[in-house]
């Protein structure tokens, strides 16, 4: 079920053509990267989606809807756009009971979502005294109170810590593939998303570059295997012979391209060569996302 | 729309500027009544005088100085919606109400709320120096001799509206500190220059100062010449339609904007 829907979204601010022409979808069950350099368009189209903004054309929808024509837009979308939204003077249950009131929902609410991202402890002091990390995982409890189905999040592992990371790639994982919610989160940092995403969106200058599966983007045909033999000068030629290219590293390490990993283990066996290591290189993401955005 | 009030109400009694602008109102109200209770009956450069302390003249005089509350629930209104944006926090507001003239209007109604609330601390306090004062100088206090219950309803209203002019303003600026710096400007220097000065009365007379001056009908002559307000139904007109202009000026300002 097609749970957000970007149609031809357009917003200029003043000359900068901030988001030019993008359209993608998100799947309910699944987390999908919406990645590009700072200043790609990412928040914009994230705010534009949550009615924040009003895009110049195109359309942002929810459950095929606008945002700002859901009836209780709480319970059905959870947002997290900056770390820094909190009135300093304001404890962090306090925070989230404003919230919980104006959206009709009980006041329990904010000591469960607090206990959700482990800030039941500090629940009542104020927010002021956080740290980044600790405002992040406040944040991402507000986006918890309605028990919404949708996510939208921008850059939420920022000011995480290893340890915050980590458990926000599992939480993220937790709502998409176990409770069935669609995730969209943004980042211009790859490794945080590369391990919890199942589809990437890749924007820059305000243009989708590359939509897909995580998949389809780091496995581009074209991949090399790396193999380290101690009679590597011997194993060479055999492997050419079998049609391979072959790329002498270094004394004992070849990277082998056009044939497969079985293939290679074969022709050492009959060559009676001991291999010390075989590796299928995987394009990273990294390198994928600075070739097409075009920083590189 | 309630709920709406309420977080407006929870947002404002859980940071702790209403408690501070409340405690120093009422200081300001107290030094204000202290200097009419020390120069009660002195006459100044043989001009008229304040009526002297046992009369219900004066305490008619003591009793509008409540009015003067009004710049603090101007601020605290200011402070509702500038803050908003100082701290970011209109985000999340605006991402659990995304009707946003919802918004408006439960922060329009909060500042109504807030000015009632303020004027009743005032008129508390008022009555607890008031009243023995005018006892203890060997007065008596009969409130039916008195347009005390009328000035009382003009207080009221006009913290009340004072509340409305703060979100209006707020919402217009959204810049806190050229918001507060706006309120003051207005209160000390516009609104008085225009009722202070007979001259301008006649415009005076229309800003909501000026207005809510009318709703008591005080009618002491300051040595300057005897002002000349609205009727007190004028006034309560002038003051609502006050209101409405600044539930649209915000509105307007504010729906439409992009956050970024
Ligand atoms: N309020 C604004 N006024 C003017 N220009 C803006 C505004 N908001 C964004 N822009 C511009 O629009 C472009 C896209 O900005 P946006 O914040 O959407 O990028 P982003 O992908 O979120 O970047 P980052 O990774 O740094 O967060 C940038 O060139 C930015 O300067
Ligand atoms: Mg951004």
């Amino acid at each position: 079920m097609t749970a957000i829907e970007i149609r031809d979204l357009a917003k200029s601010f003043g000359s900068v053509k901030a988001v030019d022409g993008v359209s993608f979808t998100v799947e309910a069950g699944s987390v999908t990267g919406y990645l590009g350099p700072n200043g790609a368009g990412k928040t914009t189209t994230l705010r534009s989606l949550l009615g924040l903004v009003t895009p110049d054309s195109g359309e942002a929808l929810v459950d095929g809807r606008r945002y700002v024509t859901l009836p209780q837009p709480v319970s059905e979308v959870g947002a997290v756009l900056e770390a820094t939204s909190f009135h300093p003077g304001r404890t962090a249950l306090d925070h989230l009971r404003i919230l919980c009131v104006a959206a009709g929902l009980p006041d329990q609410r904010a000591g469960e979502a607090l206990e959700m991202v482990g800030l039941a402890d500090v629940a009542g002091k104020r927010v002021g005294g956080f740290s980044l990390g600790m405002r992040q995982r406040l944040a991402l409890s507000s986006a918890l109170l309605g028990r919404p189905k949708i996510f939208i999040l921008d850059e939420p592992a920022n000011g995480l810590d290893p340890a915050g990371i980590e458990w926000l790639r599992g939480f993220l994982r937790h709502l998409a593939h176990d409770q069935g919610a669609a995730v969209l989160v943004s980042s211009h940092v790859l490794a945080e998303v590369e391990q919890t995403v199942d589809n990437v969106v890749i924007i820059a200058k305000g243009r989708l570059v590359r939509q897909g599966t995580l998949a389809e983007l780091t496995t581009n045909g074209d991949t090399a295997i790396r193999v380290r033999a101690t009679n590597a000068a011997e194993l060479a030629p055999a492997l050419e012979a079998a049609g391979a290219a072959v790329e002498r590293v270094e004394d004992g390490l070849l990277r082998v391209r056009g044939i497969g990993a079985e293939a290679v283990g074969q022709i050492a066996l009959d060559r009676r060569v001991v291999l010390t290591e075989v590796t299928q290189e995987r394009s990273d993401l990294q390198k994928v996302f600075l070739e097409l955005t075009g920083e590189r | 729309m309630i709920g709406l009030v309420k977080a407006e109400l929870r947002k404002l009694f859980t940071t702790r500027l209403w408690w501070i602008m409340l405690i120093v109102m009422v200081v300001l109200v107290g030094v204000n009544l202290a200097f009419i209770i020390a120069f009660a009956g002195v006459s100044q450069n043989g001009g008229p005088a304040l009526p002297k302390r046992d009369t219900m003249e004066w305490a008619q005089v003591a009793w509008s100085v409540g009015s003067s509350g009004g710049i603090f629930v101007m601020i605290l209104g200011v402070v509702m919606i500038t803050s908003e944006y100082r701290y970011q926090t209109v985000t999340g507001t605006f991402l659990t109400t995304p009707r946003r003239e919802r918004v408006i209007a439960a922060k329009l109604i909060t500042g109504l709320l807030i000015g009632l609330l303020f004027a009743l601390v005032i008129l508390v306090f008022e009555a607890a120096t008031v009243v023995p004062t005018v006892l203890l100088s060997g007065g008596e206090f009969s409130l039916a001799e008195t347009r005390i219950p009328q000035v009382s309803i003009g207080i009221l209203a006009s913290l009340a509206l004072y509340g409305l002019f703060g979100i209006g303003l707020g919402a217009l600026v959204r810049n806190q500190i050229a918001g507060i710096v706006g309120a003051v400007v207005w209160a000390y220097v516009i609104e008085s220059i225009f009722t202070a000065i007979p001259a301008l009365h006649s415009v005076g007379k229309w800003l909501p100062g000026g207005a809510a001056q009318s709703l008591m009908s005080i009618d002491i002559d300051t040595g300057l010449g005897r002002p000349e307000w609205l009727p007190a139904w004028g006034g309560a007109l002038v003051l609502v339609a006050y209101g409405l202009l600044f539930a649209v000026v915000a509105s307007a300002t504010t729906v439409r904007r992009d956050i970024t």
